[in-house]
């Protein structure tokens, strides 16, 4: 049992989903219409299971099941106890080991999403469909997208979530250190089944998967929806996992009150994704249950509707948004307070925003469908519903703000990214007020401004706060310093690529451009042109911190246990942080933002 | 006291720098949108634009606002020394300011959500036409089509009279495709098995276009037409001149 690892896993899943093909392909009546994508689902399920079954997830389950539960020495071993880096490739239970587990998949998601950008911006530097032809086209916004908003779901949740949050409510490890495991490994497997779609084919939906173009679709359709539901079993576990370590292992003196605001936005971040994923894994499951046994819950000739899954797909899309912005937004803030020197300004008033962001967040799906014709009078009161969030929103910058107000601030390679976050979150954040008017929304739903949009918001925010969360907690995980140098060099070449990008992509909006065009009218001809070469700088900017962060990984100058002088516990133990972290566990007595207490004392 | 100088100082010069930011974003709201999107061609077009120039001007002062202090914080507050920096004040709290924020906040968004609720009621049913006239509307892969209920005219590309107000039935017969005339800011889907309505009326002769707004399928970028907006009597000439589709 103690020879298994990820390599095992790739032989487990291949072998199973083998067998799943071949008993699939002989008892299945091929003559059916729905032969094909019968035979894809099962192969696909094949793979997750026998994967599962390689790396060893049910392991322990089942020596528990056969009487032979596992003793300590076997917990000390999973949890990679002398293990050295094989550790990194096994079914390991250390948080701290998933944590970087998480990080190197974050890379890989982002790395295949951005490739796939590429391509797609390629194809858009000229009117015509030259580069790929509109099927491949297609089939690369749809894997761009979901890629890329399964990449930011993991960015700041995965490896920080993972690789701090214990450490800082002052835990051992997780409260689940198996699920903990489960979670990563589960959401490895989705990867194959993803990107694996592109390879099969008939990808003609966009990442949104509206029904009846998804029914239509080939059979890259349902390894695409599996991915997804593979995906929505791991960030529940994750989820479920982050909430009770909080809720359940904090050391003794850490009161809600004096929580980091970073486990606060997780534990929300969290929450909302434990009421959104179902809806996520339900509506793709119904989707290949309409194409594998002919049901109908999608498709209007028999019986069902296409609005059923509008409204299921956005009842979870508008929540994983904030799923996505709010460990960002923790980190970001996290980062403020350290490199100002000073207190959180307005804790209670900075958890109370993010709570009512994840609150007003679920009650504004709708506005994603105000051009749909469904239910035209709830368009008021959802207009309402999404303008509120403007005043939650308003919160995140007046705690910025207010923390950042007459501190001594340390501009190192971290608060590079949270000026530049503040910069692009508030054009994202000023935009989505446009498109949440309905009469501008009937002219720009489906526009290229929307693509901008929510690119100021993902890139240009979240994947920023990401980058900071790196920067910040590097140290911590590698015990070096990320190079300043080229980290810098990064984030100008990302900024300046994101304003070039993003902007003339609003003006390609104004002017009337749709979304998802592989050929346009000449009048976007210049516009596009900017935002490609926009892209190509970006992908600069992302190619220089990849350099940066495996130079720095490997030989980059050593930090010690706390180099910015921080005041959270995880910066409070020695680097590398020993297993089960803490020798004897501390008992807390303040927040961790007693910046500045000295000069009110003396 | 030392503390409420230096908090004067920072506000006085962070005003001076507001007010620059404000008036270029004001400026810049005024005239960009009309400059940037397509010649309205429908009441519901122009109001679309106003719309995004109000709100452009009411979002220029706080956007000014966070980009004066987050300017001032770079310039001023920038710690040059070496090593960790001394701590900051230890400012937790501002109840005043606080509230001042959420309060104006949120009196901006209520202003915003009336201009929204007024614009719909304003412009319900899409203008004040005067003879209101129907169009259906099917999309399919990868084309449109449209009828003229109550003759036997069929068209590819759309014919319209002016100032008329126009209900349009839209359907699809595959897939769902979007219905957008994109010089008079009206969209709807077009869904299979029902049909959806939107109105607008045309207030300027001339030809405009017709993009489909979701994807649906190999030729989704290809599904565009074009729409004539024609004076009632050269209208009522095309309709006439078509040859029954019976």
């Amino acid at each position: 049992m103690r020879r298994l690892n990820f390599l095992t896993g790739i032989i487990g899943g291949v072998l199973v989903a083998a067998l799943f093909y071949v008993i699939a392909r002989e008892t299945l009546d091929q003559g059916s219409r729905t032969f094909v994508d019968t035979l894809t689902t099962l192969t696909g399920v094949g793979w997750v299971i026998g994967f599962w079954l390689g790396i060893g997830a049910f392991t322990g389950v089942g020596r528990w099941f056969i009487g032979k539960d596992q003793n300590h020495d076997d917990e000390m071993y999973l949890a990679g106890k002398d293990l050295g880096r094989a550790r990194y490739w096994k079914y390991t239970t250390d948080h701290k080991v998933v944590g970087v587990q998480y990080v190197i998949v974050t890379m890989v998601l982002l790395a295949a999403g951005g490739i796939l950008a590429m391509a797609l911006r390629t194809e858009l530097i000229t009117p015509g469909a030259h580069f790929v032809n509109p099927q491949i086209y297609n089939a690369f916004i749809s894997v761009h997208g979901m890629v890329m908003i399964i990449a930011l779901i993991v960015a700041v949740a995965g490896p920080w979530a993972n690789f701090v949050v214990p450490i800082m409510v002052g835990a051992r490890d997780m409260a689940f250190p198996r699920l903990n495991a489960l979670s990563l490994w589960t959401l490895v497997a989705a990867i194959p089944l993803l990107l694996g779609s592109l390879c099969v084919g008939g990808l003609s939906m966009g990442w949104v998967t509206q029904a009846p173009i998804s029914e239509q679709a080939g059979p890259g359709m349902d390894l695409f929806a599996l991915a997804i539901i593979t995906f929505a079993v791991s960030t529940t576990v994750a989820g479920v996992n982050t909430i009770c370590t909080v809720l359940t292992m904090r050391t003794k003196g850490m009161t809600l009150e004096r929580l980091p605001i970073f486990v606060w936005s997780s534990i929300i971040a969290a929450g909302l994704g434990l009421y959104a994923f179902p809806f996520f894994l339900v509506v793709m499951a119904l989707n290949i249950v309409d194409r594998t046994t002919g049901t109908s819950f999608f498709i209007a000739s028999g019986g069902g509707t296409g609005w059923l899954q509008e409204n299921l797909f956005w009842l979870m899309g508008h929540p994983e948004v904030y799923v996505i912005l709010l460990p960002a937004v923790g980190a970001l803030l996290e980062i403020t307070t350290v490199f100002s020197r000073k207190p959180l300004f307005s804790y209670r008033t900075a958890v109370g925003g993010m709570a009512a962001l994840a609150g007003l967040s679920v009650l504004v799906w709708a506005h994603h469908m105000f051009t749909t014709g469904w239910a035209p009078t709830l368009g008021g009161p959802f207009m309402l519903t999404t303008e509120l969030i403007s005043i939650p929103t308003g919160i995140v910058f007046l705690v910025i703000l207010g923390t950042l107000w007459r501190g001594n601030i340390w501009m190192k390679l971290p608060m590079y990214w949270v000026f530049g976050f503040v910069f692009d979150f508030l054009i994202g954040g000023v935009t989505g007020i446009y498109l949440s008017d309905i009469p501008v929304d009937n002219q720009m739903h489906g526009t290229m401004f929307v693509v901008a949009h929510f690119h100021y918001v993902f890139v240009g925010s979240v994947l920023f706060g990401a980058i900071a969360a790196l920067c910040f907690w590097f140290p911590k995980m590698t015990g070096r310093f990320l190079d300043e140098k080229l980290g810098k060099l990064s984030f100008w070449l990302t900024f300046v690529g994101v304003q070039v990008t993003f902007l003339s992509m609003f003006v390609s909006g104004l002017r009337g451009m749709p979304r998802r065009y592989a050929s346009y009218a000449i009048i976007f001809e210049h516009t596009n042109f900017i935002s490609t070469i926009g892209a190509y700088i970006i992908m600069a900017g992302m190619l220089v911190l990849l350099g940066a962060i495996i130079q720095s990984w490997r030989s980059g100058e050593p930090s010690g246990p706390n180099p910015w002088s921080s005041k959270t516990l995880e910066w409070l133990v020695p680097t590398p942080v020993p297993l089960e972290n803490f020798e004897v566990l501390p008992v807390i007595t303040s927040d961790p933002y007693t910046y500045g207490e000295e000069l009110v004392n003396s | 006291m030392a503390t409420s100088n230096e908090n004067k100082k920072a506000i006085y010069s962070i005003f001076w720098i507001w007010l620059v930011i404000t008036i270029v974003g004001v400026l810049i709201s005024i005239k960009a949108p009309a400059w940037l999107m397509p010649t309205s061609a429908s009441s519901t077009m122009h109001l679309v634009i106003e719309t995004i120039v109000v709100f452009s001007v009411a979002a220029a002062p706080v956007a000014a606002l966070v980009y004066a202090i987050t300017l001032y914080a770079l310039v001023k507050w920038r710690w040059r020394g070496d090593g960790v920096p001394p701590d900051g004040p230890n400012l937790r709290n501002n109840s005043t300011l606080t509230s001042v924020w959420i309060v104006s906040s949120t009196m901006l968004t209520i202003f915003l959500l009336i201009w929204g609720l007024a614009a719909l009621a304003v412009d319900e049913g899409g203008g004040n036409g005067k003879n209101p006239m129907t169009v259906n509307v099917t999309g399919q892969q990868w084309a449109w089509s449209f009828t003229y209920p109550g003759t036997h005219v069929a068209s590819n590309e759309l014919y319209l009279p002016v100032n008329d107000k126009i209900t349009f039935n839209v359907t699809s017969k595959d897939v769902v495709h979007g219905f957008w005339i994109v010089q008079m800011g009206v969209k709807v889907n077009a869904n299979p098995g029902v049909s959806t309505s939107v109105s607008v009326t045309p207030n300027k002769i001339g030809t405009y276009d017709i993009r489909c707004t979701e994807i649906c399928g190999l030729y989704h970028a290809y599904m565009v037409t074009r729409v004539h907006v024609l004076s009632d009597t050269a209208f009522a000439k095309w309709l006439s001149s078509q040859p029954s589709r019976a």
